[in-house]
């Protein structure tokens, strides 16, 4: 039995955590393209970035494609018709026609919003050891640690500058992932893409740091759609950040995304997203949609991706981080966190696709739901006939607080090669009254019981995060989950 | 019996046997002895027949160059391995198991198969011998059976299938004192004229029961030292670091 | 193909003496499956087996007029021998010949009953296609605390003399409170390249059992569609087994409802093809109230560019708290021609649920290979015997003795 104290601090602190820590907006006065996606408007996009010719014209035909593409829908989160006509492709704020040179040059604001979001851009209050690009709406507002990172020959800038300065490596791999004509909202983000990170590692060169994005969606009305860009060159290593916060609307915001990893021969990437966007009020209003296409391709022999994600946002999120295993003994990993509670609605998981011999990939996901939520794994294995020698492990669990919220599991797989084993394990469980009394026997409150708890059961995949990031994502996830447990 | 000149083998670019000879004579008993790693297992593997090493140097088996035989005609000819790590066989019926087992190699020998019923006398009495729990003959081979009773499963097939060198990979390892006795039993029962044995262990106690005639020291892929069964006694005492 | 319909269900009923009313009733499942067609692969259930175009490239046009008139002779060789049973015979898709001579006559009664066909309006377009063209709606109930003294074998056979490329048969099965009854399904073809579909519906009663034996090992160039629904109420229990290895192309599909609290239901199925076979189990079990368990086993072995595909749910109600639900399902894959789909699935909306699932595909353990062989196998007995085990484990869980020796026995499985 509860104390009443204890139970009027409890609702305290969950009426407090209820709302969205980074639901601010920022009043900053912005040049927007008209309303509406046609030519003109990519046109607009296009020219105000001063972009060469080619990358219009391939604006241009992703433009024609979508004419003919149908939005997918065998995603089980169904979400209201999206007017496209009626949401704004780019806005940047007003101070940024011309970038700024220096962060001193940059809106006071803006600083002020960074700072409020627990990302110093100043020089003395950096993070340690992470380089960070801002991306604020739909433009990258400053890169840290430039310098550091120049001497080593490593590119980190916005893809806007490097189409800029670097057009022979965008033009070679920008689409070579995810091709132009991959599915709809793919092919939506290659038209309008507005900004994002690039990144470049030479060969040989291990990445001294962190290299870190941190997305802000801010105006309304307004889809947000960048571009990330890595590739890593032979024998090269590089690990990459991505954060991401909006501000509390009640209308629903639309985060379409495209990721491309590339590594070469021996080279190795490892990504890790901590996904926080606004999931939309407790009865399920607002909120951002996130519509995310992430893909790497391992396309050097002995050439690793490896994604890590702790999904606790947004009201929608479809997103498949996919590892195409194209070099021999090139491995593929996804560790995933998936949280939803109130009325947020998630289906994610991974592709692991095993072309190249002795190509190995594991996946570890982790699914929590509560409240009224809604929580799908669906992930695709697939060993062809070529990749002898191959290996799978998956691994899913999940975990409900509660029978007013579901879990899903789809996996599907297939082996065409008899040398290769695959192997996959999953389970559905709630957090047993034992472990609670246990936990709470010993003087914890039950909030606190169950954020140990799931933790706990996460350990897996947060052990994979970087340092920096793991105590965060840690405090995410109990957070997400306050209010959950009676 | 067995003759091994300067065995080379690796995995990879990993160097596990160096210049290993070995000489086992009809009749003898030898023991290895040496720390975790240094190639014992790698050794019984490669005179069963595994796949998967790169192998050079000269094995002689009843002078015949081993190499050239399938792991099962190795079976055949009478060389039984008891394994470091008995595998469980899930669906086999470890009773059905010993009796394909026991007439493939009567047949290979040009001997008349054993019947249903003469089998079923011969584990029986078997079993008796060494106080093996008949019933579990019952179950899937080696699935759900304890460490020490896989390794008395061992034991108890090599006495069925008679094998004339029989290689016990740390078979004494995880064994109470009475089933020690019993496989030291097994052992020193087969242990007639033309019987020999290659005993791989950690512990001086097994061979309390089973006297070596030769001890060797195994160390970084090679024999380091040979003797007799007191070179078993001072390592106890001194340890594979006190050697020199 | 939809001109050919049209013109065979007007040939199949124009003599027949269903009144008008339940002919434009079927009428309208007629038209339901002109609308949805063959089932293909853009559907999410038919992903993994594109029946539309097995169909086309195997068969070509179907027809559906099937002429069931003229009786067929019966022998004594189409029997199970050594083991006694009762039996319905089904030649061509006509029944032939029933005998319950081991039961008490007034404990099992056959009927038909059309209005059954309303329960199945909305299941898919084969079962559609099914109510559409079946005649007769055979019910076999076996009344209250009666348990079937022996088995009851259902054989199904095809000859040359067939006359549609398309043979649908319906068959209700309801257990009434307490009672018991083995079903085996034997599929036996001496016809080629027809279309068979069928369809079974039960509703086991309170404590009511059942156990069904579906055995299709002659080789044959058929394509088979069997959906299979269950419905269970109370503490009822329902063990299928699927031994699939003989047609062409089979999907057997199992749909069962949990109703009842302490219902539980068991399938367990072994997929063992070689020569180019494509087939599939596809189940799906429903947890619709509390403390009800299901479990699931479902093996295959591969060769010759053999396919095998595993579609498996658990489904779990927000009000089925204390479900036990578990599935695992694992192939071997001999040659690299061959292919191996799973799918297993879990959708749950209770959290005091206890399920889980696992899947396994590959070679055959190299280990176990060579232990075997440091005993005198050769390679070729090492992986017989260990198929063999493979298998075994399968077979074991059939509970009924005299069921499992019939089946091993079949398929030279060694114990
Ligand atoms: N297939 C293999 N691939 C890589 N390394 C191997 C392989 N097999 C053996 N080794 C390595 O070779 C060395 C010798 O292994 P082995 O199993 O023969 O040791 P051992 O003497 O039997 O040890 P223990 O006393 O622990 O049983 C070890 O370092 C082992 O890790
Ligand atoms: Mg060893």
């Amino acid at each position: 039995m509860k104390t009443e104290s204890s139970q009027n601090s409890r609702e305290k602190e969950i009426e407090k955590l209820k709302k969205y820590k980074y639901g601010f907006s920022t009043d900053i006065e912005n040049t927007k393209a008209p309303k509406g996606l046609n030519e003109e408007v990519i046109r607009f996009i296009s020219n105000i970035k001063k972009e060469p010719k080619w990358l219009l014209d391939w604006r241009l035909k992703a433009y024609q494609r979508l004419k003919v593409l149908k939005e997918p829908n065998w995603q089980k989160p169904k979400y209201p018709k999206i007017n496209y006509q009626d949401l704004y492709y780019y806005s940047a704020p007003k101070s940024f026609k011309e970038k700024p040179k220096s962060l001193d040059e940059l809106d006071p604001k803006l600083l002020e919003t960074y700072k409020k979001l627990g990302i110093p851009l100043q020089e003395q209050k950096r993070l340690n050891n992470i380089a960070v690009d801002a991306v604020f709406d739909s433009v990258s507002v400053a890169t840290t640690f430039k310098d550091k990172l120049t001497e080593k020959g490593i590119i980190f800038c916005s893809i806007s500058e490097a189409i800029q300065k670097h057009p022979e490596l965008v033009k070679k791999y920008l689409g070579s992932v995810i091709p132009l004509t991959d599915h709809f909202f793919a092919t939506l983000n290659s038209a309008v893409f507005t900004d994002g990170s690039f990144v470049y590692v030479p060969p040989g060169v291990r990445c001294p740091m962190e290299l870190s994005t941190y997305f802000r969606i801010n105006a309304s009305d307004t889809g947000q759609f960048e571009r990330t860009l890595i590739i890593a060159d032979k024998g090269s290593y590089v690990s990459y950040l991505e954060g991401c916060t909006a501000p509390m609307r009640d209308e629903n915001q639309l985060h379409a995304a495209n990721v491309e990893l590339i590594a070469l021969d021996d080279a190795e990437i490892k990504y890790s997203t901590v996904q926080n966007w606004y999931p939309g009020d407790k009865d399920g209003k607002g909120g951002i949609y996130n519509f995310v296409t992430k893909r790497g391709l391992c396309k050097g022999i002995n050439s690793k991706i490896s994604w890590t994600q702790v999904e606790t946002g947004s009201a929608i999120t479809w997103k498949y981080p996919s590892c195409i295993l194209k070099g021999d003994n090139s491995i593929g990993e996804f560790y995933s966190i998936a949280i939803t509670n109130n009325h947020q609605k998630a289906d994610t998981g991974t592709k692991m696709i095993h072309l190249g011999k002795n190509t190995k990939s594991k996946i570890i996901s982790k699914g929590i739901s509560a409240g009224f939520s809604d929580m799908t794994y669906r992930g695709l294995v697939d060993i062809s006939k070529k990749a002898d020698n191959s290996r799978n492990y998956t691994q899913c669990d999940s975990l409900l607080m509660g029978n007013k919220c579901g879990a899903h599991t789809v996996p599907y797989i297939t082996n065409k090669n008899s040398g290769s084993n695959l192997a996959h394990e999953a389970t559905t469980s709630k957090i047993s009254e034992e472990q609670l009394h246990y936990c709470q026997q010993r003087g914890l409150n039950s909030e606190e019981a169950v954020g140990l708890i799931v933790n706990g059961f996460c350990k897996e995949v947060l052990q994979q995060l970087p340092m920096e990031f793991a105590v965060e994502a840690q405090k995410l996830v109990g957070i997400s989950l306050e209010g959950s447990v009676g | 019996m067995l003759k091994i000149n300067n065995l080379k083998a690796k995995v990879g670019e990993k160097s596990i046997l160096n210049d290993f000879s070995l000489d086992i004579k009809p009749g003898e008993v030898h023991a290895i002895m040496g720390p975790n790693g240094s190639g014992k297992s790698t050794l019984s593997n490669i005179l069963s027949g595994k796949k998967g090493y790169d192998v050079s140097g000269e094995i002689k088996f009843e002078g015949i160059d081993l190499f050239s035989l399938e792991t099962e005609e190795r079976a055949h000819k009478g060389i039984f391995l008891a394994f470091q790590y008995p595998l469980e066989i899930p669906g086999v019926n470890t009773n059905i198991f010993l009796k394909t087992s026991l007439n493939a190699i009567r047949k290979a020998r040009g001997e008349k198969e054993l019947d249903a019923l003469e089998f079923l006398k011969l584990v029986k009495q078997k079993s008796k011998e060494l106080k093996f729990d008949e019933e579990k003959l019952n179950r899937q081979l080696n699935v759900g059976f304890s460490g020490g009773e896989k390794k008395k499963n061992e034991i108890l097939q090599m006495s069925i299938l008679n094998p004339k060198l029989s290689i016990l990979d740390e078979t004494d390892s995880g064994l109470d004192i009475d089933a020690l006795k019993t496989v030291a039993q097994g052992v020193n029962a087969l242990r007639k004229k033309n019987n020999s044995f290659l005993i791989i262990t950690h512990y001086q106690r097994l061979l309390d029961y089973i006297k070596p005639d030769h001890v060797h020291v195994l160390m970084n892929g090679k024999i380091t030292k040979s003797g007799g069964p007191e070179l078993a006694l001072e390592l106890e005492k001194k340890g594979y670091e006190g050697l020199n | 193909m939809e001109k050919q319909l049209i013109r065979d269900f007007e040939k199949s009923f124009e003599n027949s003496n269903l009144d008008s009313k339940k002919i434009n009733f079927k009428k309208e499942f007629l038209n339901k499956f002109i609308k949805e067609g063959l089932p293909g692969k853009n559907l999410e259930n038919w992903k993994y087996s594109d029946l539309s175009k097995i169909i086309k490239t195997e068969i070509g046009d179907l027809s559906f007029y099937n002429n069931i008139s003229p009786p067929n002779k019966i022998d004594s060789s189409m029997y199970l021998s050594g083991f006694e049973h009762n039996s319905i015979v089904f030649i061509n898709g006509r029944a032939e010949k029933i005998d319950l001579q081991f039961e008490e006559k007034d404990k099992v009664k056959i009927s038909e009953d059309f209005e059954l066909e309303k329960t199945s309006s909305n299941i898919n377009s084969l079962v559609n296609l099914n109510n559409a063209f079946t005649e007769k709606n055979f019910v076999l109930t076996v009344k209250e605390n009666y348990s079937f003294k022996k088995p009851l074998v259902i054989y199904h056979y095809t000859n040359k003399k067939i006359k549609s490329q398309n043979l649908n048969l319906r068959l209700n099965f309801e257990l009434e409170k307490n009672t018991s009854l083995k079903l085996i399904d034997i599929l036996d073809d001496f016809s080629e390249k027809n279309f068979i579909n069928t369809f079974y519906n039960f509703k086991l009663n309170q404590d009511a059992i059942l156990k069904n034996y579906k055995v299709d090992i002659k080789n044959n160039s058929n394509i088979k569609y069997s959906f299979t629904n269950i419905e269970q109420d109370k503490n009822s229990l329902s063990e299928t087994f699927i031994l699939s290895s003989g047609s062409a192309f089979n999907k057997n599909e199992i749909n069962c409802n949990l109703n009842g609290n302490y219902s539980s239901a068991f399938v367990n199925g072994i997929l063992s093809l070689n020569k180019k076979k494509h087939h599939e189990i596809r189940t799906s079990v429903n947890h619709l109230t509390e403390s009800t368990k299901s479990y699931q086993l479902i093996k295959s072995v591969l060769e010759n560019n053999a396919r095998a595909v595993y579609q498996g749910k658990i489904f779990v109600s927000s009000d089925a708290q204390k479900t036990d639900g578990y599935q695992l399902s694992k192939a071997i894959l001999l040659e690299d021609t061959t292919e191996f789909n799973a799918k297993p699935e879990l959708e749950i909306y209770a959290d005091d649920v206890k399920c889980s699932h696992g899947s396994a595909s590959g070679s055959l353990n190299e280990n176990s290979i060579f232990y075997i062989m440091s005993r005198g196998l050769n390679y070729k007995e090492a992986k017989e015997l260990l198929i063999n085990g493979f298998l075994l484990d399968v077979i074991n869980k059939i509970t009924d003795e005299e069921i499992k020796n019939l089946i091993k026995s079949m398929i030279g499985l060694k114990e």
